[in-house]
């Protein structure tokens, strides 16, 4: 019953509220709320009594009941309500509720009834706690108020605790619209505690976009969360609404305006306008625009990327205007890294770090830093530098007397966040001290100076620790010293054990004790030490000139270690016993004296001066020690020196001076000295004037009271080299099987070595070929013969052949290697023997052959008369027919046209001059000597014999073919003697033909006009032609130079020629050899039949 | 040129006629009082010579400035840059400016635009723009010294500043960084502008001011030939 009457009631409730807005459907409602008021009173009709009881609370501690009103009940009813329990009370009511105090759990018996109403009855109901609905009260929100820099929203109410008997939970919900209340764009709930008391809460809200953007619209309910109560709970009502929106001040506006966020983040920006936004744009990029109230825009930014330095613009445009605003996008500002803080001179700290990942916010947005030190409490702020960079930052913090230990925290602080990093210093472990400066040097001796510098800071607590590097030539030495700070920065020290008259460099950095890091290095400062009385006396030495009159005192200038200072003289003197001469004073770049002394033993004694006094005085007698048994000893060197070594010999005890001197040079020859210590037994000499090849002697001298002895006497080569000249050589004898040979010394400088002997190479061999041959190829046919006895300057050679030229080679070596060869062709003498024998043995042969002869002809000479000399001569025998007949025979179809008077027995040809060579002369003359002129300058033969032939006349064409096959023939008288003329060929045909025909070749080619200069052309062919005539052709060579040429065929040419009587063999003598040693055979002999030669 | 007989000889008058003026080419004459004429030329010059300094600048300036500033359609309307002074000005109004009133409103005009230049010089954040603008503005008050002393030359008082109206920027929240830069976009449009206008001001006044030079007429002359 209870629910139905709520059901009713809140339909008409609704009715009233919508009847207001809703006119249009007014007649509707009209009947439904008829409708229900009629059935409203046939209920009170029926019952007559209050019903439908119905208890709410909204604070747990009363409850009120409210019921329907009886039909009937008119207005000034008074209803009682009593509650049936142990203690009964009532309450009365003019209106149909009532509060009365909340009862406990159980069920209670209320009954209502009508007061002076007596014919009604009594309603009665049962009412429980689990009946009762707790809903609380209506929030109010007490403040809402609007932080538009931060788009924040701050909402305040109040939750009237006081109203409730206990502490209890209670949950708000807020609600936030937009658009005009349409838009419900946050809800949220709240939980918080009564506990009996008024409380105001507050509750803030950041919104996404601009609070200035639009009108936000805030409403707020509750509800009582109480465990023990066990009927309904329900919501309370929604508050009304409270708004917030931005009164423009000016004009358009865009919002926000010139904040900075985090990069990465979302925003939300909005024109606030009249007018109509056509576009938006961040950057360069286009939005799309989210239309809010009126025309109001919006745009949504997801992921903003970083900002330049300006910051990103915003820009929204209107039909003619522009509005816009600039976001910084940046970066929290990083943990600064690598702090560190340290002094340069202990009064003030400077602290470095690294500001990390850039925050990409310049200007006012950049990043703020603070170094605070938390036992002073001081801080100092980080100033701006010009151009901020990523490099190190750097704070200066001045540093409080007596507190060593400070504990420093940086703080970065920008508009998007702050970080913090620290540090905890003892600083006076911590000093990096400054570049020292203001050096300076001062002398205490010629060892020590004063170096003392300056170094900015305050270390009066601290010990420091220097480094000074001292700098000489060819070396640097550091030395580390420890001070005590100061406070005026002024620090000087003590430097000894420095060597006099040298420059030095010196520089100094310092830190503390506690070492933490090296200043710099300072500025050089040379210095020279001062002079100090030279420590030594030089090097001396004495020679006497050649003459022996003169002593020539040598030294050694001092060097700079033992010179300290400049050395200005030398004074030398001598002394006789105990008498001291001073001789003279001789200025520095001098480093001898000649000293006229007679031959008594003196001292000499050498002191050098510098500018702060004299060495120790060097002496040396004037005088050798006589050494009878002294030898000459030979040495080696190792390239660049050479070790001498001796024998220990207590008796020397001063030292042991070893002098050299080039070997070829005169007297006195001193190149250099060497001191060594008296008890060595070894020394090297080294020496950049030695060189390899080069003797030198060298003279070991032991010291005996200042003179000096003799001891050894050594030649030596540093490195020995082979000879560069080889031995003069001459034969002294030659016999048949034998040649004595002799040689010469190499002069010492071409020797370039101690001598190790000679090697004698001989072969049998002529003079061009044996050139091209070398000696080492180690061929079988070289004899070698190794003469390592120096002495020996003579070497015979046996068992040789006679009359054969030898080839000899005699080279000298030493350890450095062989010489160069010297070689000479000897031809041993010819064999007598043999040459008796190759005569006797063909003069016994021809007596025998002759006596055998006349033997037999003597007896068959009755057969010979007979046979050759006929008393009547026989007519076949006529020469003259024979003649004619082989002379026409060539040609049978010419038949003769005069009959030759034919003269019996007798055709002879005379020749006005013997022309027959005796065999001895044309041994000389070669084929290519033979004199053409000769036989052009020959005489024309008186008688001629004029016979018939036909010649063919070839005339400018030598091309026989062609003749031939033309078959033109002429025919023309000739005399004999031109058919038999040498073929006289054009000049191009001369030329080429030999070398066109190898082997065989005409026997009388040869030339008729060639001038000299064509005879040694054809000479060159000629050699390669083969077989040539081998008689004196000028014999047959009898054509005058007017006759006219011959080209008779080659085949008569052939026939003429073929001189069998002439003897062959002068071609197998060689031609003569004048460079090879005189052979006594002088030339041709019968010997050359039987001689080998090898070469050919 | 094609040149003909009768082409020497003109050329030859051409040269006695030059011979014949050297004397009175103001260059060369240096006797006499050389008067304002140096001074506008160089005051010309330097106006040139800041132009094109400006143009390299204004495109550094402009990136610095990002998007939109840097488009070359980019022309907003003129928001909260009114207290720059204007360049642009109505030709017959221009014209009938006598020469004081044109060098007092550059001389103003420079002398305002200058302040607010100097204010651009503390904003920007790069090293390299700051020197570029603080060189700029070492320019700029040449260009102002070299107006003073025309003024002066011809006669024309410097005009005082009033006082209180020495023009600063706004800064603080008042004065957003959107429209901060907007203002230097304004600043640097009205200083190409002025800039533009100056070079014809003192174009003019140049060519007022010049005697009639005698090179020029012996340039018309060669164009005779």
């Amino acid at each position: 019953m209870m629910n139905i009457s709520l059901r009713l009631r809140r339909p008409s409730r609704m009715v009233d509220g919508k009847r207001m807005r809703m006119t249009s459907s007014f007649q509707w409602l009209l009947l439904t709320f008829i409708l229900l008021y009629l059935m409203n009173q046939v209920n009170s009709q029926k019952r007559g009594a209050p019903r439908d009881l119905k208890c709410i609370t909204n604070n747990l501690q009363v409850w009120d009941c409210s019921w329907k009103a009886p039909s009937g009940a008119g207005h000034g009813t008074i209803y009682e309500v009593c509650i049936e329990s142990r203690s009964h009370s009532c309450y009365q009511s003019e209106k149909t509720n009532a509060k009365i105090p909340a009862l406990l759990p159980g069920d209670h018996e209320i009954t209502i009834n009508r007061l002076y109403d007596f014919g009604n009855p009594i309603s009665k109901f049962t009412l429980n706690e689990k009946n009762v609905s707790l809903i609380p009260d209506t929030p109010e929100i007490l403040n809402l108020s609007a932080d538009f820099s931060t788009s924040t929203l701050h909402l305040k109410w109040n939750d009237r605790g006081s109203i409730f008997p206990r502490h209890l939970n209670v949950i708000w919900e807020v609600k936030i619209l937009r658009k005009e209340n349409t838009e419900i764009i946050k809800l949220v709930t709240h939980n918080t505690t009564v506990n009996g008391k008024d409380t105001v809460h507050h509750w803030s809200w950041a919104s996404d976009m601009p609070l200035e953007c639009t009108t936000h619209s805030v409403a707020i309910r509750c509800y009582v969360d109480d465990p023990h109560f066990s009927g309904r709970k329900e919501w309370s009502d929604w508050s009304p609404l409270k708004n917030i929106s931005w009164s423009p001040d000016s004009q358009t506006k865009v919002f926000p305006q010139d904040k900075v966020i985090l990069v990465g983040s979302d925003i939300t920006f909005c024109c606030v306008t009249q007018e109509k936004v056509l576009s938006a744009q961040i950057g360069q990029t286009n939005c799309p625009l989210i239309h809010l109230d009126g025309e109001n825009v919006a745009i949504k930014i997801h992921n903003i990327s970083v900002s330049a330095n300006s910051g990103t613009n915003v820009v929204f445009t209107t039909e003619d205007n522009i509005f816009g605003t600039v976001i910084f996008a940046g970066y929290p500002p990083d943990i600064p890294q690598k702090l560190n803080c340290e002094t340069y001179d202990l009064k003030e700290i400077i602290c470095t770090w690294n500001p990390g990942r850039p925050t990409a916010l310049v200007g006012p947005r950049n990043t703020s830093y603070t170094l605070f030190e938390s036992f002073s409490g001081k801080y100092v702020k980080f100033k701006r530098v010009e151009a901020p960079t990523n490099e190190s930052y750097q704070l200066f913090f001045q540093m409080r007397p007596n507190q060593e230990i400070y504990n420093f925290t940086l703080n970065a602080r920008n508009p998007l966040g702050r970080s913090e990093s620290t540090i905890l210093v003892n600083i006076t472990e911590k000093v990096y001290p400054r570049i020292p400066t203001s050096i300076k040097v001062k002398d205490i001796n010629s060892t020590a100076v004063i170096l003392s510098w300056h170094l900015p800071g305050n270390f009066a607590k601290i010990k420091l620790l220097c480094q000074i590097e001292i700098n000489k030539t060819n070396s640097v030495q550091e030395r580390n010293i420890t001070i005590r700070g100061v406070e005026n920065s002024s620090y000087l020290v003590a430097v000894d054990q420095l060597n006099p008259y040298t420059v030095y460099t010196f520089r100094i950095r310092c830190s503390a004790e506690t070492f933490w890091k090296w200043s710099k290095w300072s500025n050089e400062k040379k210095y020279l030490t001062t002079e100090a009385i030279p420590s030594k006396g030089p090097d001396t030495w004495r020679e006497w000139s050649s003459d022996g009159k003169n002593l020539i005192i040598y030294w050694k200038p001092l060097p700079i270690n033992e010179a300290n200072g400049k050395i200005l003289s030398y004074n030398v003197s001598c002394s006789l016993d105990e008498e001291t001469q001073s001789l003279s004073e001789i200025p520095d770049p001098q480093h001898k004296a000649e000293l006229q002394l007679d031959k008594n033993d003196y001292i000499i004694s050498v002191v050098a001066k510098n500018s702060v006094g004299s060495s120790p005085p060097s002496k040396i007698a004037s005088m050798e020690i006589p050494n009878d048994d002294l030898k000459v000893e030979q040495a080696v060197g190792m390239g660049n020196g050479i070790l001498l070594t001796w024998n220990y010999d207590p008796s020397m005890t001063c030292d042991y001076v070893i002098k050299w001197c080039n070997s070829s040079r005169a007297e006195p020859c001193l190149m250099d000295w060497k001191k060594v210590p008296s008890n060595s037994t070894e020394a090297v000499i080294e020496s950049d004037q030695f060189r390899p090849g080069v003797r030198y002697n060298f003279f070991l001298y032991g010291c005996r009271n200042q003179g000096y002895q003799l001891l050894r006497s050594i030649i030596g080569y540093i490195e020995e080299l082979a000879p560069i000249v080889a031995p003069n050589f001459t034969v002294e004898d030659t016999s048949a099987d034998s040649i004595l040979v002799r040689w010469e010394d190499i002069p010492v400088e071409e020797l370039r070595g101690f001598l190790r002997g000679y090697l004698f190479y001989f072969e049998k061999g002529e003079r061009d070929t044996s050139k091209i041959r070398g000696l080492e190829s180690g061929r079988s046919d070289i004899k070698v013969k190794n003469i390592t006895d120096l002495s020996q300057k003579t070497l015979r050679i046996a068992d040789l052949q006679g009359k054969t030229s030898y080839h000899l080679v005699l080279r000298a070596y030493t350890d450095g290697g062989m010489g160069p060869e010297k070689s000479m062709f000897v031809v041993t003498k010819e064999n007598s023997v043999g040459l008796i024998i190759a005569i006797l043995i063909p003069v016994a042969v021809a007596v025998i052959v002759g006596v055998v002869t006349s033997i037999l002809c003597y007896r068959k000479r009755e057969w010979i008369k007979e046979t050759f000399y006929p008393d009547i001569p026989n007519p076949e025998n006529c020469k003259a027919l024979q003649f004619q007949k082989s002379v026409c025979e060539g040609n049978s179809a010419l038949k003769t046209l005069e009959m030759n008077p034919c003269t019996p027995n007798n055709v002879e040809v005379l020749e006005t001059r013997s022309a027959v060579p005796k065999i001895e002369d044309t041994e000389i003359i070669s084929p290519i000597a033979e004199r053409p002129e000769e036989s052009s300058d020959a005489e024309p033969e008186n008688h001629v014999v004029v016979s018939y032939c036909p010649p063919v006349i070839e005339e400018e064409i030598p091309n026989p073919g062609v003749d031939e096959a033309g078959g033109t023939s002429q025919v023309i008288y000739i005399d004999v003697q031109s058919m038999y003329q040498p073929q006289a060929k054009p000049e191009e045909e001369q030329e080429s033909d030999p070398v066109g025909g190898a082997g065989y070749k005409p026997q009388m080619h040869l030339p008729i006009t060639s001038t000299v200069e064509d005879l040694a052309a054809d000479a060159d062919l000629d050699k390669t032609a083969g077989y040539r005539p081998q008689a004196n052709v000028n014999a047959w060579n009898l054509v005058s130079p007017d006759s006219p040429r011959s080209t008779d065929s080659n085949s008569e040419i052939v026939s003429f020629g073929s001189p069998c009587s002439i003897n062959s063999r002068q071609f197998l003598i060689p031609p003569k050899d004048e460079d090879s040693p005189k052979s006594n055979g002088g030339g041709w002999s019968f010997t050359n039949f039987f001689q080998n030669k090898p070469n050919d | 040129m094609d040149l003909r007989a009768g082409d020497s000889w003109g050329m030859l008058a051409c040269l006695c006629a030059v011979l014949w003026h050297l004397p009175a080419v103001p260059a060369l004459n240096r006797t006499g009082d050389p008067g304002p004429g140096p001074s506008i030329q160089k005051t010309y010059d330097l106006t040139r010579y800041l132009e094109h300094q400006l143009r390299s600048l204004a495109g550094t300036y402009l990136n610095y400035l990002g998007p939109p500033f840097n488009e070359p359609d980019f022309n907003p309307p003129r928001l909260g840059a009114e207290t720059l002074p204007r360049a642009t000005v109505n030709l017959d109004v221009w014209r009938s400016l006598n020469d004081k009133l044109r060098l007092t409103q550059n001389y103003e005009a420079y002398s305002h635009l200058l302040c607010y230049l100097r204010g651009l010089d503390r904003q920007a954040a790069t090293a390299e723009l700051r020197r570029s603008l603080a060189h700029f503005c070492t320019s700029l008050q040449g260009l102002l010294g070299s107006i003073a002393g025309v003024m002066a030359a011809l006669g024309y008082p410097l005009p005082q500043p009033l006082p209180g109206t020495e023009p600063t920027r706004a800064p603080g929240p008042a004065h957003s960084d959107f429209l901060q830069k907007m203002d230097d976009f304004w600043l640097l449009k009205e200083l190409q502008t002025w800039l533009w206008r100056s070079a014809k001001d003192f174009n003019r006044l140049k060519k007022k001011t010049q005697p009639p030079p005698a090179a020029v007429t012996l340039h018309l002359e060669a164009h005779g030939f």
